[in-house]
């Protein structure tokens, strides 16, 4: 009977599984460790979100062709210095750690072994850049998503390549209906969605519903937690203030530009930018003008 | 030779007449096509996922084969008392040695060449290319790896009693080489000075199994690695494969069995 | 005339594991010679020490002190065992193999060529009765089956000296009866054979000359007919007073 060869085999996959584990275990350890401050609460945690957030690893992994840090490259390091999937997501391009990137983990080879061992695995750092090359990473980030419905920086990834690199709108408006159901209140899916329809459907009407629907939502959530994200609020209110400047609503799109300056590390170029608006729509209102400073 | 290659025979017999390669194999190629199977975003050529998982499968088989069907050779002689009529024969307890790795490596060979083909299937049926050069050094690089794993589970099956403890000991080891040896050095620098030093010794003395890990390069299609590097790596695993059958013999040679 | 088996002084301890050096006596100064044609029986109650001796013969164990030697080649020496023949007592073949894939094997190991040794698997196949059954996997033969198969490879390569340790032992009537037959065979083609047994009758029927073990020692040894006459009774109750078993206590 191959039964106790069939117990090594279930070892073995217990071990690799373990092993694979170990690292998105590291990083969301600390990563999770930072929020709740319970080390208990992660090990014992939803051990589903752990797996998830491995598969969103193995997608950046893929992103680089296999070319990734271990732990150990991290610990040497101090820290996880590439961007997980989900923290890029407005387009892996502009990694803010290009550079660091560049340099690569690995350091100059230590000792013989080292430097033969190079031949061996990814040494090199690329990026999937050939046409349709960027599919590889779907299925992790799907699985990533069937695991953990709740992450919604998922969807947000995984719109953002199929709508962008791999001409697959219709797909990505359903993965993003999908988190949307998952997360009714999620103003990041909101916005991606209005991308979807104000970028490939050329529906301002929908993008422009969807969008005001994630500024009502942000500032729900905002009015109950002290301390939002304003990275979406501001591309939300970009977003609209374009959408409506399009479509001949220059008062709304100020309304919006002025709501942005408040929240926007750049306030003086909003500024510039509202005042390119009023004299786009001073003519008709002449008569108001003056009176509004 | 001709004993060994006898004794080598009958290890393959068995290998083929024992239903555990068939299981583990029907068992990696379901669950590959199941993966297979499965819909991404209405995209059918996505593949490398299914490369990645298909190679894992194959990876955790060819270990489970060899350490399982090596650890058993020996200590299956002594209990069966089949090594009695054996050694009576004109044999050396070296040509036995020989043999059971012999056996054992080339049945791994068969195995892998089984493994490798059904995975050229399932890549080449997305990719609808044939990266000849890369699957072929992955293969030969892998069973280079198992000649080191087979002799060390042979050296293991006459230094420890019971089979079931030396396949679970070469097994931790194998794995915590995997996993570990690459990054051992790094570990070093992190330790205060004695045991800086005896890690780093470690190190350099272990077999770095993972070297011979060529899947990320195969899953994410990277050019084929110089030939002489692999020749380089065929050295280096046949030179520990050497060592530890080496062993073996010394242990074994004067080794009472009754 | 030269002794085609000899043993000088022998030997032999085990390390009992159970406390610590101490070592369990197995095998006591042991001579004996063993002549070619002769049917030579070894004779001892069970933890005499009979399948020890034959272990060191074949190189299983080594000898603590001594020496045994096998036409004259120290039993150290694989090339010893090129001409011999060896059946041990209690032993299972190769289950996954039919018995013409082991005698195959043991063939070539003998480097038998091809042709020679498809004619030896006929005959001894032929002997021991299993030609019907040869191309079945041995896990499907019963007991006294898979003695005879051990049989059949102690004598694949036609060998000039035969080691059969206790060759009956688990057979019924017609089984030991046939192994006696094929023993006598042998001996009329001018084999050797150094059998070890406890079963007496059979001794008496087919053994040039025997040797009594005891605890190791040897207790007497010559021509059945010369013990009878020694001890003036037969062979079993000779046996019995040389090991000290006295039937009126
Ligand atoms: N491997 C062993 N380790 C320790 N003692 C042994 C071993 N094999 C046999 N003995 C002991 O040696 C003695 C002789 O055994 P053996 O040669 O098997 O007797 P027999 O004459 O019945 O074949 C016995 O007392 C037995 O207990
Ligand atoms: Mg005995």
């Amino acid at each position: 009977m191959p039964a106790p060869s069939l117990l090594f085999g279930l070892l073995c996959s217990v071990c690799f599984t373990l092993a694979t584990w170990l690292q998105p275990w590291h990083q969301s350890w600390a990563g999770s460790r930072a929020q709740s401050g319970s080390l208990l609460n992660v090990v014992m945690g939803d051990s589903r979100q752990l797996l998830a957030n491995h598969f969103l690893v193995k997608a950046d992994v893929y992103f680089h062709s296999g070319y990734y840090p271990s732990i150990f490259d991290q610990v040497t390091r101090g820290a996880p210095h590439m961007a997980t999937a989900k923290d890029d997501h407005d387009g892996k391009e502009d990694h803010d750690h290009e550079a660091n990137e560049e340099s690569g983990f690995l350091q100059p080879p230590r000792d013989w072994i080292d430097r033969f061992s190079r031949h061996f695995y990814p040494s090199r750092h690329t990026h999937l850049e050939k046409p349709g090359e960027a599919r590889e990473i779907l299925p992790w980030l799907r699985i990533a998503a069937d695991l953990d419905p709740h992450n919604v920086g998922t969807y947000s990834v995984a719109a953002y390549w199929l709508r962008q690199h791999l001409n697959k709108v219709d797909e990505a408006e359903q993965f993003l209906r999908e988190g949307w159901r998952a997360n009714p209140d999620s103003y990041e899916i909101l916005f991606e969605l209005g991308r979807v329809f104000d970028e490939n459907r050329n529906d301002p009407e929908r993008a422009r519903n969807v969008w005001e629907l994630g500024l009502r939502k942000w500032h729900e959530q905002s009015a109950r937690h002290a301390r939002q994200d304003n990275f979406v609020l501001e591309q939300t209110l970009t977003q609209l203030a374009r959408l409506e400047e399009r479509e001949g609503n220059l008062p709304k799109a100020v309304s919006y530009l002025e709501e942005l300056k408040t929240v926007s590390p750049l306030p003086d170029t909003i500024q510039l930018q509202i005042n390119e608006l009023k004299q786009k729509a001073a003519p008709p209102s002449a008569v108001k003008g003056p009176k509004s400073p | 030779m001709n004993n060994a290659l006898a004794i080598a025979s009958v290890v393959v017999k068995e290998l083929y007449r024992r239903k555990d390669f068939y299981v583990l194999f029907v068992l990696t190629a379901l669950i590959t096509l199941l993966m297979g199977s499965l819909n991404f975003f209405n995209d059918d050529k996505i593949v490398r996922y299914l490369k990645e998982i298909c190679l894992l499968l194959i990876w955790i088989s060819a270990l489970t084969i060899a350490v399982g069907t090596t650890a058993r050779q020996i200590p299956a002689e002594r209990e069966n008392r089949t090594i009695f009529p054996l050694l009576a024969k004109p044999i050396s307890r070296g040509q036995l040695v020989a043999g059971k790795f012999l056996g054992c490596w080339l049945a791994c060979g068969l195995v892998l060449i089984v493994f490798y083909l059904f995975f050229g299937v399932i890549s080449a049926s997305r990719e609808h290319q044939w990266a000849a050069a890369s699957y072929f050094q992955a293969l030969w690089l892998h069973w280079w790896m198992l000649a080191v794993v087979v002799a060390m589970a042979l050296l293991g099956s006459v230094v420890f009693a019971a089979p079931s403890s030396n396949a679970t000991i070469c097994l931790v080891v194998i794995l915590g080489i995997l996993l570990m040896g690459r990054h051992l050095n790094q570990v070093a620098l992190q330790l205060a000075e004695p045991m800086n030093t005896v890690v780093y010794a470690i190190y350099f003395a272990l077999p770095h199994l993972e070297l011979f890990d060529v899947r990320d390069l195969v899953v994410h299609n990277w050019d084929p690695i110089n030939w002489l590097v692999c020749g380089g790596a065929t050295l280096y695993a046949a030179a520990y494969a050497v060592f530890f059958l080496f062993a073996t013999w010394l242990v074994f040679r004067r080794q009472p069995l009754a | 005339m030269k002794p085609i088996l000899k043993i000088q002084d022998l030997v032999v301890e085990y390390r009992t594991h159970e406390f610590g050096q101490k070592v369990k006596l197995a095998v006591n100064r042991l001579s004996l010679e063993v002549f070619p044609g002769e049917i030579f029986g070894f004779l001892g109650p069970n933890g005499a020490g009979k399948t020890t001796t034959m272990n060191v013969l074949l190189g299983f164990v080594p000898a603590s002190r001594g020496a045994a030697y096998i036409f004259n080649v120290n039993v150290r020496e694989p090339i010893a065992r090129q001409r011999i023949g060896y059946l041990p007592e209690l032993t299972y073949y190769y289950k996954f193999l039919t018995a013409e894939e082991l005698l195959r094997f043991y063939a070539r190991i003998f480097r038998i060529p091809a042709a020679e040794a498809d004619r030896r698997i006929d005959e001894v196949l032929k002997l021991v009765e299993l030609d019907a059954v040869r191309k079945r996997p041995i896990k499907t033969y019963s007991k006294g089956m898979q003695q005879r198969v051990g049989l059949a490879q102690a004598l694949i390569n036609n060998p000039d000296l035969l080691i059969l340790d206790e060759p009956t032992s688990g057979l019924d009537p017609i089984g030991r009866m046939k192994v006696r037959q094929i023993i006598q065979r042998l001996k009329s083609q001018g084999k050797t054979v150094f059998f070890s047994s406890h079963e007496l009758g059979e001794v008496e029927t087919v053994c040039d000359r025997v040797a009594i073990l005891h605890q190791g020692e040897l207790r007497a040894m010559g021509r059945v007919s010369d013990l009878e006459e020694k001890y003036k009774c037969n062979l079993e109750q000779a046996f019995l007073k040389v090991v000290g078993y006295e039937p009126g206590l």
